[in-house]
């Protein structure tokens, strides 16, 4: 009788095997890779918004303070988004006809609010705090980026937990000093490594195993 | 010992011993599955094989997505257009303000953030609740964002305007200006706010002929009228026990649920403790036929029928007379001589106290008792009626049968449901021509009206309220109202003044009328403090008139029918809370229902096991419900509970428990006589979570009698084969004392209202499945009941005991987790990272205190977005599939430590408190840091009644128990 398989088809089942196996590896490396990239978490994307606010423009090039618009930074959870009023200070005085600001005069008249399009955005069973961060010697650019030179404002960081755990375990490099907090600038001086302990002392910011329990951020 | 409310379910020999013990054999295990978990009884089909790997298949393929993040990360954020200076729509706000309970106000803060009222706490400043809530407060924050409040003016059921309304009053109302209100009849809830009473009185002057009627379904008319043959004149009666040593209650309702619940039991926590560490013990003696919370706790407790309390009563006045009293059964004259004795003792530092519900002779008997005694205007204080005393329901359902009311406002109250049987009101009402409704419910009453109002919740109108002791307190919004609606003072001016005016107006108006004192302060004081000052309603110093109570009625043949207010939906007004409906009550655990409560020995006598439906009937009315047998109720007395069997359609309420209003009569609504039962064969299942989350362990509640030696466990520690979890810094801890613990539930509303803990329903809680953190255990305590009463009429003595997460430094949970999502964080918290959760519930087996719930319908989703914005933004809202459990409200604690780390400064002892501790009436929860020598949960941990539930175990809790109390000499005072 003739031989059902000829003397390769075991190679090529082996072949087969292996490519099926590598195969799966990779899609599941593929997947994973895509779904914690920057192209999903949609970072440097500037979402559509009722106004074009620029930072770029406001706080690099007028030098506006974050505090201004941001008032809670400093003592809540929450920076805070400025109401219609904050930029009817300066609105109701100049550049009063631009159509780009109709919305906000809008909002002003009607008394209605201005819906944004949230960009940062972490899981609804994180909990960060502000307030802890800058008083602690966190800067703004360290999560946001270089705020001062978005024209549009986008997501600078995907926010995944290791970002955060990172300087978690290490905030010695990246704690400044309070008046470098609001530099978007700021990048670690030659001597952080001498400084960032230094700060972290100074700061009284707890060891890395306290700054890593899971109740700091979840509860 | 096994808990309350335990009861052998015949055939089945489940928790004989008080151990957990299925039956042997596979039939018999499933014939009690059947019969116990109904619910889980489709279970029992074992799925084959195949079935099976499909589902795992198919759960395995879908396990991925569990992991998907639901949360839109490109929402909006919607900041207001105008924001006030230093604020932003996260800045917490605290008003303070009262919760209502029948009329009667509760001082509380309510604490919002965006505009939205999320949580209720005490207001320590509020002279009677001085920092306490209670469940209906608690539970009250959710009633307001409840959808199926009425949301419409509504003309003959279907939905209209205000201004169709009021063109409609046009000419009704031009007819009473012109003839004096004749004809109009104002039927009213239970009310105590003087600016209304202030409103109807004027427009009692501007139309004199109109009538004022009240309906108050848990009445205080025996107690006016027992003041009234007392002292001459109807009073208002309210206690401070601060040096009282004994305390006698007669069919007493000092610590149950009720107005006065938050005060007493803060000013009896606080003499007890005050007394104890003097070496004597402040005791109580209490006697009733329905087991409560007052009973309970009670040190000398018996179990007596109304004819039985009422010959205590009498037999208590005459010894102290100098007589001897009715003959009585030797265990009752024991009792009535022990608590004479005791009285005797503490001439001017007792109190005796009769409930609502006791018969008039009893409470005209407690009146006379307190005035010879010497402690009327020490311990015993009156001021006048504080609730509206219009004409009665009864009267005003005679008058509506005879025509004579022409129109009638029924305002925050539903008579058509809650009206004793007798008076068939609703047939009344149709020879009503013009009946206008006002209520928070399109309740059953609406139906029958010709035009219905929605009213507005306290958390969104402007009121006021006295609480029990005559303090006057603002009642502030919170939030603009959510669904329309009118105050009643905004309904009664929009019908009586020329021009309609707002409830802020109307208050202001009779406030800052008010003669003396500097008007602007009086109301910014009012603002601050929740209490207007000067508006207390002054103390009475009355003297006893001559006279006796009426004797002993003749003992009656038959079973007495007893009527409570439910402990937790009361006489029905709160039934449409989730959250209430879903809380055990303190004695049954019953959850969804009613039952019929009856004696263990009519029980046996009847032959009835727990859940047999009977029909009772009295009065040629009857009803039928399920059998619940509870120890420590009077023979030949069947409770009934009001507040269920409500019809009105679409409501949460509707169709839960049966109604027991139909058998109430109108001249004594509290009990009824000549009562029948009969069984109709059916049975259900009852749904009570008593068998629930069982501790296998010894000693679970500790008892110290004063002067033994300590039953704590001391200072020592057992040695252990694990490392120690040693703090870095802060150690937080909770110790819970028993003896100040009365079972009053707000702490299980309070953990519900800040933690988001969901609502599962009647089926689930048949499973097991309720989600409650904190649960709060009923346990006989054979030491406090006398030697002498043994069997089925022995009182129900009972320790209650919070059970919260223990957090255990050497925590058993935290082996079985798989992924570590429950862990120990440095501060000593044993915590449950829901992100990590795969659902596994190892840890759930592990815990030998069963605290840990598991979500597994993610029973939070879907809810009506009202009730989404109630929810706690500081709390994750749990999904399905995961494990949850106290926290120690570690979002209180992460808060504290954020506020801590910013202005680099220490949290002071008492910056944390949990929302269980601060509910808490009686303060019987400590919580704080341990590491800290002297905070106030130190000394409590070095307290030595202090112990460790189930210690034996060695997983040194950071929950530790105080031993509850017992006098030196058991039976004698």
């Amino acid at each position: 009788m003739r031989q059902l398989f000829a003397p390769g088809a075991d190679a090529l089942l082996r072949l087969a095997l292996l490519v099926v196996s590598v195969g799966a590896i990779l899609m599941l490396v593929v997947v994973g890779a895509v779904a914690r990239s920057d192209y999903v978490y949609g970072v440097g994307v500037a979402p559509e918004q009722p106004v074009p606010f620029s930072h770029k423009h406001h706080s690099g090039e007028l030098g506006i303070d974050c505090r201004y618009c941001h008032t809670s930074v400093e003592q809540q959870a929450n920076a805070g988004m400025p109401p219609t009023h904050t930029c009817m200070t300066c609105h109701s005085q100049i550049w009063t006809g631009a159509p780009m600001l109709a919305p906000v005069r809008d909002s002003l008249a009607k008394d209605e609010p201005l819906h944004w399009t949230r960009v940062n955005h972490i899981p609804s069973y994180v909990y960060f705090n502000h307030s802890v961060h800058v008083t602690k010697g966190i800067g703004c650019s360290s999560c946001h980026g270089a705020m001062t030179s978005m024209q549009l404002t986008m997501r600078a960081k995907a926010f995944h937990m290791d970002f955060c755990i990172a300087c978690h375990r290490n905030p010695q490099a990246n704690v400044r000093t309070p008046d470098q907090v609001w530099n978007m600038d700021w990048s670690p001086p030659a001597d952080q490594a001498t400084k960032g302990p230094e700060l972290v002392a100074q700061y009284h910011i707890r060891n890395a195993a306290q700054l890593t329990d899971c109740s700091i951020c979840h509860r | 010992m096994p808990p309350l409310g335990q009861v052998d379910v015949p055939g089945v020999g489940l928790h004989r011993d008080g151990r957990w013990r299925l039956p042997a054999d596979g039939e018999a295990a499933h014939a009690m599955i059947r019969e116990r978990f109904a619910a889980a009884a489709n279970l029992l089909h074992t799925p084959d094989r195949r079935h099976f790997m499909r589902l795992m298949a198919a759960s395995l393929a879908l396990a991925g997505l569990a992991g998907c993040d639901d949360d839109d990360p490109h929402d909006e954020i919607v900041p207001p257009v105008t924001q006030t200076e230093g604020e932003s729509p996260t800045t917490v706000l605290t008003y303070a303000s009262s919760t209502l309970l029948d009329g009667f106000a509760n001082g509380v803060m309510v604490t919002t953030r965006a505009g939205r009222p999320l949580k209720i706490e005490g207001n320590p400043k509020h002279p009677w609740s001085r920092g306490g809530t209670d469940v209906f407060g608690q539970a009250s924050v959710l009633s307001l964002y409840d959808p199926f409040r009425s949301q419409s003016v509504q003309f003959q059921t279907r939905d209209s305007d205000l201004s169709a309304f009021r063109a409609a009053m046009l000419s009704p109302l031009a007819q009473l200006r012109a003839s004096g209100g004749a004809g109009f009849a104002l039927l009213l809830g239970p009310l105590t706010s003087p600016s209304v009473m202030a409103q109807i009185a004027a427009m009692q002057a501007a139309w004199p002929k109109m009538r004022v009627f009240t309906h108050v379904p848990c009445t205080r008319e025996a107690a006016y009228q027992a003041t009234a043959r007392a002292f001459g004149r109807p009073l208002e009666t309210h206690w401070n026990l601060a040096g009282a040593r004994t305390i006698v209650t007669l069919e007493g309702d000092l610590l149950d649920v009720g107005p006065q619940q938050v005060g007493a039991a803060r000013s009896w926590a606080a003499a007890r403790r005050a007394s104890a560490a003097s070496g004597l013990l402040m005791q109580m003696f209490a006697a009733a036929s329905v087991p409560g919370l007052t009973s309970a706790k009670a040190d000398h407790g018996l179990c007596a029928d109304p004819d039985l309390v009422e010959a205590l009563a009498l037999g208590l006045l005459a010894r102290t007379q100098g007589g001897s009293g009715p003959d009585l059964p030797e265990e009752a004259a024991a009792w009535r001589d022990a608590a004479f004795r005791a009285l005797d003792a503490a001439k001017g530092a007792s109190v005796v106290q009769a409930g609502l519900h006791a018969s008039l002779p009893v409470q005209e008997a407690a009146q006379r008792l307190n005035a010879m005694l010497g402690n009327t205007g020490r311990t015993v204080l009156h001021t006048e009626p504080l609730q509206l005393r219009g004409e009665s329901i009864a009267v005003l359902a005679d008058a509506m049968r005879h025509g004579e009311v022409g129109t009638l406002l029924m305002l925050g109250t539903d008579p058509v449901y809650d009206a004793p049987g007798e008076l068939d009101f609703s047939g009344a009402l149709s020879r009503v021509a013009l009946k206008i409704h006002a209520n928070l419910y399109v309740d059953e009453t609406a139906v029958y009206a010709d035009w219905h109002l929605p009213m507005v919740h306290p958390l969104e109108s402007w009121g006021d309220a006295r609480a029990l002791d005559g303090s006057a307190g603002i009642v502030q919004p919170t939030i603009a109202p959510l669904y329309g609606g009118r105050s009643a003072a905004e309904i009664l001016s929009l019908l009586f003044d020329a021009e309609p005016r707002g409830g802020l107006d109307l208050l202001r108006a009779h406030w800052l009328d008010a003669p003396g004192g500097d008007a602007a302060e009086r109301w910014r004081h009012a603002l601050l403090t929740g209490v207007f000052e000067d508006g207390t309603a002054p103390l009475q110093s009355v003297r006893a008139v001559a006279g006796g109570p009426a004797k002993a009625s003749p003992r009656v043949v038959g079973l007495q029918l007893a009527f409570r207010p439910d402990p937790t939906v009361w006489d029905g007004t709160w039934a449409d809370n989730g959250w209430l409906q879903e809380l055990p009550k303190p004695l049954s655990k019953l959850v969804w229902e009613s039952a019929v409560q009856v004696s263990p020995a009519l029980a046996r006598r009847a032959g009835l096991a727990q859940g047999d439906v009977v029909t009772v009937a009295a009065g040629g009315r009857s009803v039928s419900g399920p059998v619940w047998v509870q120890q420590g109720q009077a023979d030949g007395v069947v409770a009934l509970w009001l507040g269920y069997g409500k019809r009105a359609v679409g409501q949460l309420s509707a169709g839960l428990g049966f109604d027991v209003f139909g058998l109430r009569s109108a001249t004594d609504p509290w009990l009824a006589a000549g009562a029948t039962l009969h069984r109709t064969g059916e049975t259900r299942v009852l749904a009570s979570t008593a068998d629930h989350a069982r501790m296998n362990g010894s000693d679970v509640v500790r008892i110290q009698h004063v002067g033994a030696p300590p039953v704590g466990d001391g200072d020592g520690e057992q040695p252990t084969l694990y490392g120690g979890h040693r703090p870095d810094d802060r150690a937080w801890g909770m110790v819970i004392d028993l003896d100040s613990c009365i079972g009053c539930n707000a702490c299980v509303t309070a953990c519900q209202s800040e933690n988001n803990i969901a609502i599962v329903g009647r089926d689930e809680v048949l499973n097991g499945r309720e989600m409650h953190w904190l649960r709060v255990d009923a346990y006989p305590v054979q030491d406090r009941a006398p030697a002498s009463a043994a069997g089925d009429l022995a009182p129900l003595a009972a320790s209650f005991m919070p059970v919260p997460c223990m957090h255990c430094e050497q925590a058993p949970c935290e082996v079985g987790c798989p992924v570590e999502a429950t862990l120990h964080d440095h501060e000593g918290l044993n915590l449950m990272v829901y992100n990590r959760c795969i659902g596994t519930r190892a840890c759930s087996g592990y815990c030998p205190y069963k605290v840990r719930r598991f979500n597994y319908a993610d029973y939070s989703a879907g809810a009506a977005p009202s009730i989404v914005e109630q929810r706690n933004p500081d709390v994750t809202v749990r999904a399905r599939g995961v494990m949850e459990k106290c926290t120690y409200c570690v979002q209180r604690i992460a808060e504290a430590r954020a506020v801590s780390d910013r202005t680099n400064t220490p949290i002071a002892d008492g910056t944390v408190q949990t929302a269980c501790q601060s509910a808490c009436p009686t303060q019987a929860i400590v919580f704080g840091d341990l590491a800290m020598p002297d905070s106030m949960v130190s000394r409590a941990r070095r307290d030595p009644r202090r112990y460790a539930l189930l210690g034996e175990l060695n997983t040194r809790p950071r929950t530790t128990y105080l031993a509850t109390l017992a006098p030196p000499n058991r039976g004698e005072g």
